[in-house]
């Protein structure tokens, strides 16, 4: 060791470096010896695969099935920066669909999915699923996911209350019965302890919700940026006054812990709810149990739609898949096996985008947690009248600049009231429409 | 031919000793920052798809709303945490390095330990502690204020479902609070170590000719520790303008209200991986760089580190 001529510390950096090379080049890293590979990023859904992979493997000999959770941010980036580099993907991806649009851009040949069009077309999917679902998967006509889910929204309200205070919910046909008995409930207590409902007014995601319901988005199906039409505009100037001003009845305080203790409090009676939100609600605000029910989205005009959408999931099949068969074999496994879905109905009250399983006695089963509502049944009459929601590469942008205009809408509002509040409402949807529009025209793919 | 091999050994030892850096700065550093300035003058979609556009990027930027919004957030937290962060850390070591003071050390861990916690640690706890109606600052302020009012009606109270990440206006000071909590410490313990370093004779000595407390400071304390308050001052000013950390975790994963939580390194991680525009994303990267280089090199000059380092 002495005749080391560069010293004691070079000669332990070369040993650590050696030692430690050593040991990695002796453990590589297994790769996996699964058939196919599937990502998910919902424990709820990955739980529920988990169960159906057995019977998949056991009617495909030979075959076996790697399911991984993956979180939704990572499945997004992680997924994004893999497509570009061609790094090892997984065969079959479930992509939550906020995100799905950003994965379209570019020309249609470097989309990292595969076409499912022609498949969804030959196996009858396209008609026996909630069409409107294939929308915020589907890129200049062309569809690269299968939907999990249809996502029907209900209006969640707590019973107790609404049934102390003498409101009869089946007598709540429009926003304008809900909102003049919103006024009443809001104004029983001191002002700021309580709330007809869970609405945000720095966020849009309740407000595009409300669009959808009366037939608007952010875009239309060639991807123009369309939240600033004059569906776009009504919903913001009748959204705006019920979150900020003297007749507000909307608030929000976040979630997590905080959304079970508003609920627990009764500082919200009633919440937004689309299928999957209701099982949060079981998790998350357990106390409940009995105290809540669901009752249908009150209707724009009376006779008009009493539902929405928000939220969903596309399972896709990535371009690196070598078995692109067997991975379509497997995502019909999970998607339209019925009695599967109704077993995983039980588990995490999504309703399958596909109609035929709507008649499994599951969907019939009355909630404890609702009060003995079947919810199943309830979010199933609803789903055929889900609205489209069409996407684009865009559309995080579009989601940001929507929540822009409506938090300038806000501040306008808390200022002026109705004094010159169409103008302003016009002007700032077509202010933040045109910076979409802007970044859009950059695109030259 | 031994003393051949032996020479050339000691010549190449050097070479050898350093390669592995240079082969890593090569690959991770050189190349990454090579590749950018040729990526931003294209727009693209993912490494795949490009299309030359040359400084039509850097002209855009111009006019991007998105972008004005982001620097204008990030100058308002660098303009914070520096003017505000840097005197409070200053003030805080000159506190801690009396000798009067017992359990300074205690004190001194105390502050910097919010250090050692991971910036997305801190987010999330801060997250928690804003949070309306039950959150542990509105309850307080509410509590404090509310008292206060009943002697001073003038006062106003804070509410308690004030929103503190949900209101454009106060996710600003919502981060600022959190960064100060969490750097005034760590900046205290190189104005610490700067206050040590100072000649304690030059005290006595301006003690001796009857300056009081402030002229030592303005005297002796702060030409001692120039050196290393403009070498905080500058590490801050870099650090404050690739905020991205904080407002990501605190807000949601996104800008917050209004984009009031949006920073230049916020919208570069947007426009490069969730909108796919690396080209972008690399002229916003490149102009802050340039950005950084222009302010750092003003506080050089304003410091006189750069007159200091002519003669």
């Amino acid at each position: 060791m002495s005749r080391f001529p560069y010293g004691h510390a070079a000669l332990s950096i070369l040993i650590v470096a050696v030692v430690t090379g050593g040991w990695l080049a002796a453990h590589p890293v297994r790769r996996s010896t699964a058939t196919l590979t599937f990502w998910t990023f919902a424990k709820t859904h990955y739980d529920t695969y988990k169960e159906a992979v057995p019977s998949f493997e056991a009617a495909h000999p030979g075959v076996k099935v790697d399911v991984q959770l993956v979180s939704g941010t990572a499945v997004t980036s992680r997924l994004q920066a893999a497509f570009w580099a061609d790094l090892d993907v997984p065969d079959l991806v479930e992509v939550e669909i906020s995100s799905a649009g950003s994965f379209f851009r570019g020309p249609l040949e470097h989309v990292g999915f595969v076409d499912l069009t022609d498949r969804i077309h030959r196996s009858g999917l396209w008609d026996g699923m909630v069409q409107a679902r294939f929308a915020p998967y589907t890129s200049r006509g062309r569809i690269f996911g299968l939907p999990h889910d249809v996502h029907p929204v209900m209006l969640a309200y707590r019973r107790d209350i609404f049934e102390k205070e003498g409101v009869d919910v089946d007598a709540i046909e429009t926003w304008d019965d809900f909102i003049r008995i919103g006024r009443r409930m809001t104004r029983l207590t001191d002002p700021g302890r309580r709330y007809m409902i869970e609405l945000p007014d720095a966020d849009a995601s309740r407000l595009e919700m409300l669009l959808f319901q009366r037939g608007g988005g952010y875009f239309d199906p060639d991807g123009q940026c369309t939240f600033d039409n004059e569906i776009g505009i009504e919903t913001m100037k009748w959204y705006v006054p019920l979150v900020v001003g003297p007749n507000r009845i909307g608030s929000d305080l976040g979630g997590g812990q905080i959304f079970t203790k508003a609920v627990e409090d009764g500082y919200i009676l009633c919440m937004v709810a689309p299928d999957w939100r209701t099982k949060s609600f079981e998790m998350d605000v357990p106390r409940m149990s009995g105290r809540m029910a669901l009752m249908p989205l009150p209707a724009v005009r009376k006779g008009e739609r009493r539902t929405s959408t928000w939220g969903g999931t596309m399972i896709g099949i990535t371009k690196h898949c070598t078995k692109p068969d067997l991975a379509w074999e497997f995502a019909l496994h999970l998607y339209l096996d019925k009695k599967e879905l109704a077993e995983r109905f039980r588990g995490t009250n999504i309703i399958p985008a596909l109609r035929a399983a709507w008649d499994q006695p599951a969907f019939r089963e009355p909630r404890a947690y609702w009060s003995d509502q079947p919810i199943g049944s309830l979010f199933a009459a609803l789903a055929p009248e889900v609205p489209f929601q069409y996407t684009s590469p865009f559309i995080s942008t579009a989601k940001g600049k929507l929540s822009e205009a409506l938090v300038a809408c806000v501040q306008y509002y808390r200022n002026n009231g109705d004094q010159g509040f169409d103008a302003f409402v016009r002007r700032q949807m077509r202010q933040s429409a045109d910076e979409l529009r802007r970044l859009i025209a950059r695109n030259p793919f | 031919m031994r003393l051949d091999w032996f020479r050339l050994q000691h010549r190449a030892a050097p070479y050898l000793f350093v390669s592995p850096f240079l082969i890593l700065f090569g690959a991770f550093g050189l190349w990454p920052i090579v590749k950018s300035m040729i990526l931003s003058l294209y727009v693209t979609s993912g490494p795949k798809d490009q299309v030359y556009v040359g400084l039509a990027n850097f002209r855009f930027l111009f006019s991007d709303a998105d972008f004005h919004i982001a620097v204008w957030n990030t100058a308002v937290f660098a303009f914070w945490s520096v003017f505000v962060q840097l005197p409070l850390a200053l003030a805080l070591a000159l506190l801690l390095s009396q000798r009067w003071l017992r359990g300074r050390e205690w004190f001194r861990l105390a502050f910097f330990s919010p250090n050692l916690l991971g910036q997305v640690f801190v987010a999330v706890l801060f997250s928690v502690l804003f949070v309306p109606q039950y959150g542990l600052l509105n309850t307080v302020l509410h509590s404090v204020t509310a008292w206060l009012h009943a002697a001073m009606p003038w006062m106003p109270v804070v509410a308690l479902d004030t929103k503190w990440l949900a209101n454009p206006a106060l996710v600003m000071p919502a981060l600022v609070l959190t960064s100060l909590w969490m750097y005034v410490g760590f900046n205290m313990i190189y104005f610490l170590a700067a206050l040590q370093a100072v000649d304690r004779d030059l005290y006595e000595a301006a003690t001796v000719d009857g300056a009081n407390a402030w002229q030592q400071f303005k005297a002796v304390t702060l030409p001692g520790i120039r050196p290393v308050a403009v070498f905080v001052l500058i590490t801050s000013t870099i650090g404050s303008f690739q905020l991205f950390e904080l407002p990501y975790i605190m807000l949601g994963n996104g800008p917050g209200p209004n984009k009031a939580g949006l920073t230049i390194v916020m919208y570069l991680y947007q426009t490069g991986f969730v909108s796919g525009d690396l080209g972008y994303a690399s002229a916003v990267g490149w102009t802050l760089a340039l950005g950084l280089l222009v302010v750092s090199l003003i506080q050089m000059r304003i410091t006189g580190v750069l007159r200091r380092g002519a003669e």
